[in-house]
Order: structure tokens, then sequence, then C-alpha cells
């Protein structure tokens, strides 16, 4: 040590030990803040990494169930010989939760169908009672009804949810409507005029009149299974969903 | 910091006051987090039903947000970080405001989904948008004090020693 070290004062001493506890404390304070702010930023980023995966829909499997239009319009989609458990979508092409529910849990009916798991049962009713929303609705159940092919209908029923419009605007129009008809392989030569002079139109609204009294649906999507309705936090829950069904099959 | 000394009586209130909007706003925050968590696709939907993000963004924050709500919910609660969550906890609150107010202009009927549901409105029931917009801009003041004056009583950033500012001029806070 020099000279000039020992001399320095006791003040001074002080001074630097107070600096070095304070870059200590400081270092400390640092750590501890990263620490948390890692933390909680792991925590959002593992919830919603959960978030997804939990309503992350199944892989499309080799061929769909058998599918058969039948004269009420409900579709039915199920391996033959398949007569249970029942499971029956009620649901309307305008709604956003049956959009969500088909881009969710489509697959897994589609599956469950294939497997020869379930019979699954379509019914697309109208649920809305004001514009635009009636109008649209019923344009696309009319459209639906107009495809007689069962194949083609499912190919249809998924180009109408992607397709959705907005709730306040005016939408599934006619040429749209024919346009979708032929991507999904209607081929059928009655089809355009079937969708343009909704046809069915009347017909959609009596089915969803008789049906919406009948099931006492009070929204849409509303599945049931073996005519008891499964709850919302099991429908959009692919494995839940499928959990349920199988459940059910045993 | 460079407020003009506080009176006494203003130094004592102060930190109380931050400690009562971080509680606040914070369980508001965990409530409404919580009741969506559960079911990511509804809080998909009651985001998307705002109509005002892309898809795919309507996705992302529909898984995201619950989550984020209820992290942020609790670190006010207990004060770890309190300015950078007041902070966020604000500007989310704001972005609620905001969004409202465009369902509102943009006339569409819709429930704002603050506490779970798709954001759709139950039969006969009417939009609540004036309230809505009301709570959560109270909201957004209670998370401005609690980034002004943070981070209040029984806060975990007093008891770590992360208050400390460099310029330790501020009365023994840390208790």
């Amino acid at each position: 040590m020099s000279k000039g070290d020992r001399a320095k004062s006791a003040r001074e001493k002080i001074k630097e030990q107070q600096a070095a506890e304070r870059a200590r404390a400081k270092r400390k304070r640092l750590v501890t803040y990263s620490t948390a702010g890692v933390v909680a930023v792991a925590a959002v980023g593992l919830g919603a990494w959960y978030a997804a995966s939990s309503s992350k829909s199944e892989q499309a499997g080799a061929e769909l169930a058998p599918v058969t239009v039948q004269s009420d319009g409900s579709v039915v989609m199920a391996k033959e010989g398949v007569t249970k458990p029942v499971v029956d979508i009620y649901e309307d092409f305008q709604c956003p939760a049956c959009k969500e529910f088909e881009r969710v849990s489509g697959q897994t009916l589609k599956n469950l169908a294939a497997e020869g798991k379930a019979k699954v049962v379509f019914h697309p009713i109208t649920i809305f009672s004001m514009e635009p929303t009636k109008g649209n609705s019923v344009r696309a159940g009319n459209a639906a009804r107009c495809v007689a092919d069962g194949k083609q209908w499912i190919a249809f029923h998924d180009l109408l949810y992607k397709n959705q419009p907005s709730e306040t605007a005016e939408g599934f129009k006619p040429d749209e409507l024919v346009s979708w008809g032929k991507d999904a392989g209607v081929t059928a030569p009655d089809f355009e005029q079937c969708v343009k002079s909704e046809k069915h139109a009347q017909a959609q609204l009596s089915y969803s009149q008789k049906i919406g009294n009948e099931q006492k649906l009070e929204h849409t999507p509303t599945v049931k299974l073996n005519g008891k309705e499964i709850e919302n936090n099991t429908i959009f829950l692919p494995q839940q969903l499928r959990d349920a069904v199988t459940k059910a099959a045993k | 910091m460079t407020a003009s000394q506080p009176s006494p009586m203003a130094r004592t209130a102060i930190p109380w006051v931050t400690t009562v909007a971080r509680l606040v706003l914070g369980g508001t925050l965990i409530a409404a987090g919580a009741l969506k968590i559960g079911n990511p696709s509804e809080s998909v939907m009651a985001v998307s039903a705002y109509q005002l993000l892309p898809e795919t963004l309507a996705l992302m924050v529909g898984y995201a947000l619950p989550i984020v709500e209820i992290v942020v919910g609790v670190l006010l609660v207990v004060g770890l970080m309190t300015r950078v969550a007041a902070v966020i906890a604000a500007l989310l609150m704001f972005a609620f405001v905001f969004g409202i107010a465009w369902a509102w202009a943009h006339g569409l009927r819709i429930d704002c989904g603050c506490f779970g549901g798709g954001g759709e409105l139950k039969a006969g029931q009417d939009p609540s948008y004036l309230l809505d917009i009301l709570r959560d801009f109270g909201l957004v003041l209670l998370g401005a004090w609690a980034a002004r004056f943070p981070p209040g009583r029984f806060a975990l950033d007093s008891a770590l020693g992360l208050t400390v500012s460099a310029h330790t001029d501020t009365p023994e806070e840390a208790a």
C-alpha cells in the first residue's frame, strides 16, 4: 500500500464503501427484477401455448364416413351399421360460435364418424330473427338444402363456415353460394336455380321452428349426445369432446 | 421523481391509495382472466366479435389475453414490478376502452366479453357499452395512479428492496 492510500481520509473510505454497497444493491435489484420479469413472461407464454394446444383441432383422418342428406334437411354422417352414440349438431351457418366450433371440433366429428365411434347428425337451422343475419342464414341454409350428395354437402358445409360473413352485413349472396357449391364439387344442373330462387327457404324456416321447439334450443351451436346437451366447455375442446363421445359409446 | 415536497398527510395517504388501486385493478384482472381461461375458443370468439383484428391476430390475442390478465393481475396484487405491471394494465384497459368504443361506433351489437362469454348477447339483452367504458376507464386511472406512485404499502417490491432509487433521498419507504 502506498503512502497516499494510507493518507486517504476516513471520509473518502466511507464514501467508497457506500458506492460499492450501492452497486451491489443495484446488481441485486437488477437480478431480482429480471428474474421476476422472465418468470412472468414465461408464464404468459406457457399459458397461451396451453390454450392454443387445448383447442387445436384434430388431424384429418383418411376417408369420410358415408354422408346421407335426409329429406328433412338434416344430414347423417356415420359408418354403415353405426347407430349410436348419436351426436346431434344444431348449428346456424351465420353464427360465429358455430364457425368456431367447426374450426376447432369439426375434424373431431368427422374422425369419430369415420372411426365408427359415433353417428353424427347435422341440423342446419336458422336461429336469427333479425336482418341481416336472418336473411344470410336462410340463404345459406337453403343452398345447403340444394345439395343432395352427402360428400358434396360436407364440403359445402365447411366452405360456408370458412366464408361466413360479418353479422352486420348482408352476405351469403346467391352468386357466392353458387360458386362455393361448384368448389364443393356440386355438378347437379338445377343447383344454381335452386339457390337463386331460394327454393327451400320456407322448408329451412319451418324446420328451424319445429326443431327449435322440439329440442328447446336456446343457442347455437347446441351439441347433444344421445339427446343430452353437452356443455360448451366440452364441445370447444376437441380432446374432451372425443372423450365424452367415446365414453358414451361404451 | 420531482414532485414538490408533499404534505405529511399526503405522504402517508398516497401509498395506501396505491395499494387500494393495485388491489382493485389486479383483482379485476384476475377475475376477468380466470373466467375466460377455461374456454380458449370462447375467448377467441369474444375477440373476433369486435371485428377489429385480422383473424390470425384475433386468434393469438384470444389465446393469450386471459393468461396475460391473470399474470398482470397477480403482479399488481402482490406488488411486484408494480410500475411495469401498472403500465401494462393501464394500456390493456385503454385498449378495451378503445375496442368497446369501436364496437359501439360501428353499430355492433355484442357483449364486451370482459368477464368471459363468446361476445354474443343473450336473447333480449342490450349492449352495455357506456357502463363498460366507464368501468374500464376508471381502471385506466387506477393503473395510471399505481404507475405514478408505486409500489404502495404491502408490496413485494419494497420487501425485496426493489424500490430504492439511485438517489436515496426518499424516506425509508421500504417497510
